[in-house]
């Protein structure tokens, strides 16, 4: 051999062993056709990996070993799990399989084999597949239980007062009369959606009272005003210990606040017991309460306040759902867009996938989700009846309803989640409504696992949204509350919407209010929604945010304007966006960013309903 | 945190001779004995940065944002005593076996943490020490500040190499050329799957020479005296590397749950087929000092044949250019599999060497000793893992027959 021939042949080599190298997708696109056993094994045989990995990185790497650190505090409420079966790291998974079949009860035998031909595509149990596709509802219903438990040992914010409200000449609070006793006082402070207070003089002082029973830490006081902070350490903040439960917070800001302003005040403190198991060492520290007030000139109601994005770093967007048409978007079309958020825990957008099912009877119909998951919380179906879903944190509960049930002898009560999840909700619209009143009576007519907010259209114009929970104490609404866009509440506003033409939702109640009675149940509080869902204030803020948003492109909304909406970092939780989604009712595409954290740091992508 | 594995690019095979070339007499043996202090700190990017060797970790509280992020920046540092005798069969060929002993292995994990979003159930953001907290209520244990290993075997070699036939235009010009075979027995091991950190000992994961070798070498020399000896030599080297498809357990979770449980979708096995490399050399020996010479045992009691004994002080520098291909990683997740793929894309390792070599043979002692510095990061590269090694050695030559 020829030095020049070996050289030749070493190159050679070199071109024959470079082999091809690309990512893999973390979105997918499949259809699949036939029977729900088909369509499930299509499902799964085509994402298998991705299931397996979605099932082990999200649930058994990330989310059982999270909830199991709450079976400490729900072993000194509920003991049975204390028991063996639960220990050993078994938990959260025994937890959600009770709870997985009791749901179970509620899927018709096609959703059942559907799962079930996703465990045989996948490879995984039948029992895995169910737990997966469970979850959302059960891990929200528990972790409303865990931290109503933790924030019942935080401290409360127990009275707001503007110093100096009642005497100043002005109607602060809107009811009609100016100064009346106790103007500018609001105690027990009631947490409100829209504005605390009004026209407040700009150099007003703020009083407020804390409370808890084993003493409120003056050193964890903190509040955050008009873009400045105030801690302990700040000379505008003088703290005051009136008892060993009570702590009264002065904060008088060295300069006035400016004239028409519209600002949040967010308080925040701990308490003074130090909790050490499970790790790391805290004390219980209460939910940021947020109060929106104006200041002398800003010329609106209490009902009309808007909450301004708040820049404190602390706080991150919720998931939101927008419906549009008519009047709102050009050329009278409908859209729903939606921004997903609540857990990626790193790993959900590697398994983003959106599916187009052909069912043998029925039509065809599309669901954004992840791998494993029979649903999406967004999905638009052939006859162009479309839905989109977030969570409303409710004690108005499956799980907590369970509780109840077997409150008698509490040493056996289980957490069980019963109904029927949203997402299997969504499949049924999709496979069986015509229009979007028909979708709205789907959710309305099933029992519910947990509380949410739905926004849902069709290709026809109509636009309907919902708010649901599990109504535990029968109290006659079964659970239902039902928006129109031309409703007003008791204050004369439009519950959730700038327009006739228009639904704006976030996570929480707007109509739904109080969601549930305030009471003790075993020692534990219960409290309605605004009083300790962490989604509350974000909601009202991001509401709010979009409400302006829409105003401003009125007649002029389209696919483009909704994609740059729930692209805006105002409404992106950059650490759980899971995915953006908007439905174009005419066109019947699915348009979707999905399969990068945050979600809108893709392109959209369009999935054509229409086989 | 991500599983902290090394993959130490480091020892590499440290052929006992000089030049590219260069066989043995026949039934001439040398036993080398070499320590090589090798140590690792960096990973390049595909465009020549220096990148820790871990990837940063972003560690999400479910539901509640990011926690912080740990920034893992090791330090790996390897003691490997490498032991080699060569034999020369006929005066064209000679076959050697290379046993390389990891003596003690350690890595330095220099984790540092950032903080993440703000953590409402805690009142503030996670601090390291809370994180590591929060993960030891879920089971798993702070990743060591240093993990070590003691003595361990890495993959046997076996090689041998043949001095090719010269023509008669080589032979007056000092030109000679040379094939090496080398193959690798598989006595190494593989890292521990359920280790926070952990280092192999096969060749794949020290990265130091394929399962299987093919050099064709060349030198020529310059300045030589009547006796053969040469006072400059220019060497060069062509080889291919392949390297066999390794089967690893994936980890279970047993130890580090949140970390190393990837079983259940990876599969219980995988394959990494990490990559072939093709490579050259180009090298310089100098020989400043002759040294006094005697007829000795060495020469077997003639003069002209110590005259022909290699001088007694050589200076050898060298430049190592190494292609690596795409690496392979074939488990039941394609996911997984790339993100380990991309940090093994087709890429270059640059190495120089420098070299002293002190040889006594011409004043009758059968011994040379030798020391040298391997440089991996003075010449960026790119999706490999650049090792500075020390070594220092000793090399005995002895003919029994």
């Amino acid at each position: 051999m020829t030095f020049t021939k070996t050289v030749a042949l070493f190159l050679a080599i070199a071109l024959v062993a470079c082999g091809p190298f690309s990512k893999p997708p973390t979105r997918e696109t499949i259809e699949v056709r036939g029977t729900p056993y088909e369509r499930g094994l299509a499902h799964g045989t085509q994402l298998r990996s991705k299931v397996r990995s979605f099932y082990t990185t999200l649930l058994t790497n990330s989310l059982f070993p999270y909830l199991s650190r709450e079976q400490p505090d729900i072993v000194s409420f509920l003991p049975e799990y204390g028991a063996e079966r639960f220990q050993n790291g078994n938990f959260a998974y025994e937890l959600f399989l009770d709870s997985a079949k009791n749901i179970e009860r509620s899927l018709n035998r096609a959703t059942r084999e559907e799962l079930q031909g996703v465990a045989d595509g996948a490879g995984m149990t039948y029992d895995q597949i169910l737990v997966l596709n469970t979850f959302f509802d059960s891990v929200l219903a528990v972790r409303g239980v865990a931290l109503a438990i933790r924030l019942a040992r935080a401290p409360l914010l127990k009275s707001v007062e503007f110093v100096g409200a009642a005497t100043d000449g002005v109607d602060n609070d809107n009811d009609g009369q100016i100064d009346e006793s106790g103007e500018g006082r609001f105690e027990p402070y009631i947490p409100e959606l829209y504005g605390l207070a009004v026209e407040l003089a700009p150099a007003a002082a703020i009083r407020l009272v804390l409370t808890e029973v084993d003493g409120v830490d003056p050193a964890t006081v903190r509040i955050f005003l008009d873009n400045q902070l105030y801690t302990s350490e700040s000379p505008e903040m003088v703290i005051t210990e009136l008892s060993g439960t009570d702590l009264e917070v002065t904060l008088t800001p060295s300069t006035p606040l400016a004239n028409a302003l519209t600002t949040t005040l967010v308080i925040g403190a701990g308490d003074k017991k130090l909790i050490s198991a499970p790790l790391p060492v805290r004390a219980s520290f209460m939910r940021d309460e947020e109060i929106a007030f104006t200041t002398r000139g800003a010329g609106v109601n209490r009902r009309d306040v808007r909450r301004p994005p708040l820049t404190d770093g602390r706080t991150r967007p919720p998931p939101i759902a927008i419906g549009v048409r008519g009047s709102m978007t050009a050329g009278g079309k409908s859209f729903i867009a939606h921004h997903f958020s609540l857990l990626d825990a790193n790993t959900a957008h590697k398994h983003t996938v959106a599916i187009r099912h052909v069912p043998e009877s029925g039509p065809a119909f599309v669901t954004v989700g992840w791998a494993g998951i029979v649903y999406g919380l967004s999905g638009m179906s052939e006859r162009g009846v479309g839905y989109a879903c977030d969570p409303a944190d409710s004690l108005d509960n499956s799980v907590v309803g369970s509780v109840l049930e077997q409150v008698a002898d509490i040493s056996k009560a289980k957490l069980l989640a019963k109904g029927l999840p949203i997402g299997f909700l969504g499949r049924r619209i999709l496979e069986q409504s015509t229009d979007a009143v028909s979708a709205r009576e789907v959710i309305a007519s099933a029992e519910k696992v947990y509380g949410w907010t739905c926004v849902l259209g069709d290709s026809k114009g109509g636009l309907e949204a919902i708010e649901v929970d599990s109504d535990i104490f029968n109290d006659g609404s079964k659970g239902v509350f039902n928006l129109s866009t031309t409703e007003l509440d008791a204050t004369g506003r439009r519950y959730a919407s700038t327009s006739d033409d228009d639904f704006v939702l976030g996570s929480n109640y707007v109509k739904n209010v109080p969601d549930i009675a305030s009471l003790l149940v075993a020692g534990q509080r219960i409290v309605p929604q605004r009083q300790w869902s962490g989604f509350f204030y974000r909601s009202r803020r991001a509401v709010d945010g979009a409400k302006g948003r829409l105003e401003a492109g009125k007649g002029t909304i389209d696919v483009e304007f909704l994609q740059n909406l729930i692209s805006d970092p105002q409404f992106v939780d950059s650490s759980d966006s899971m995915n953006a989604v908007v439905l174009d009712f005419e066109n019947l595409q699915v348009r979707s960013a999905m399969g990068q954290v945050p979600a809108t740091a893709g392109p959209f992508e369009v999935t054509e309903v229409k086989p | 945190m991500k599983r902290v594995i090394m993959l130490v690019t480091s020892l590499t095979a440290s052929l006992a001779l000089a030049m590219e070339t260069q066989v043995l007499p026949q039934s001439t043996f040398t036993f080398d004995f070499a320590y090589l202090s090798t140590s690792l700190d960096k990973q390049w990017s595909g465009d020549g940065k220096a990148l820790p060797l871990v990837e940063e970790s972003r560690r999400y509280e479910p539901g509640a944002g990011l926690q912080g992020i740990l920034r893992p920046r090791p330090q790996a540092q390897l003691d490997v005593l490498l032991i080699q005798a060569l034999y020369g069969i006929t005066d064209r060929l000679t076959a050697a076996v290379y046993v390389p002993i990891v003596l003690n292995s350690r890595v330095n994990t220099n984790i540092s943490w950032e903080e993440g979003d703000y953590q409402s159930q805690l009142g503030r953001k996670y601090s390291e020490d809370d994180f590591w907290g929060w993960a030891s209520s879920l089971g798993q244990p702070r990743v060591p500040e240093q993990w070590q290993a003691g003595v361990r075997l890495a993959d046997i070699i076996l090689g041998g190499r043949y001095l090719l036939p010269e023509n008669e235009w080589m032979s007056k010009n000092h030109f000679r050329w040379a094939a090496t075979l080398q193959v690798a027995l598989p006595t190494g091991t593989n890292f521990d799957p359920e280790a926070a950190v952990s280092v192999g000992t096969n060749l794949w994961e020290l990265h130091a020479a394929g399962d299987v070798e093919a050099h064709v070498s060349a030198d020529k020399h310059f300045f030589v005296d009547e006796y053969g000896v040469y006072r400059i030599n220019i060497g060069a080297d062509l080889f291919y590397s392949f390297f066999r498809p390794r089967e690893y357990t994936a980890g279970r979770g047993t130890v580090n749950p949140l970390l190393n449980n990837n079983a259940f979708f990876v599969g219980d096995k995988y394959i990494v087929d990490g990559g072939d490399w093709i490579g050259g050399t180009i090298s310089v020996d100098a020989v400043p000092f002759l040294g006094p010479t005697r007829a000795s045992i060495v020469s077997g009691g003639n003069l002209e044949k110590a005259n022909a004994l290699p001088g007694m002080l050589t200076l050898t520098v060298s430049y190592t250019r190494v292609q690596t291909f795409q690496s392979d990683w074939q488990s039941q997740s394609p996911l997984w599999d790339y993100d380990r793929e991309k940090f093994w894309q087709p890429g270059v390792k640059n190495i120089v060497k420098a070299t002293a070599t002190v040889s006594l043979l011409r004043v009758g002692v059968p011994v040379q000793i030798y020391a040298r510095y391997q440089s991996g990061d003075l010449l960026p590269g790119a999706y490999t893992r650049p090792a500075n090694v020390f070594t220092a050695g000793v090399r005995l030559v002895a003919k029994f027959w």
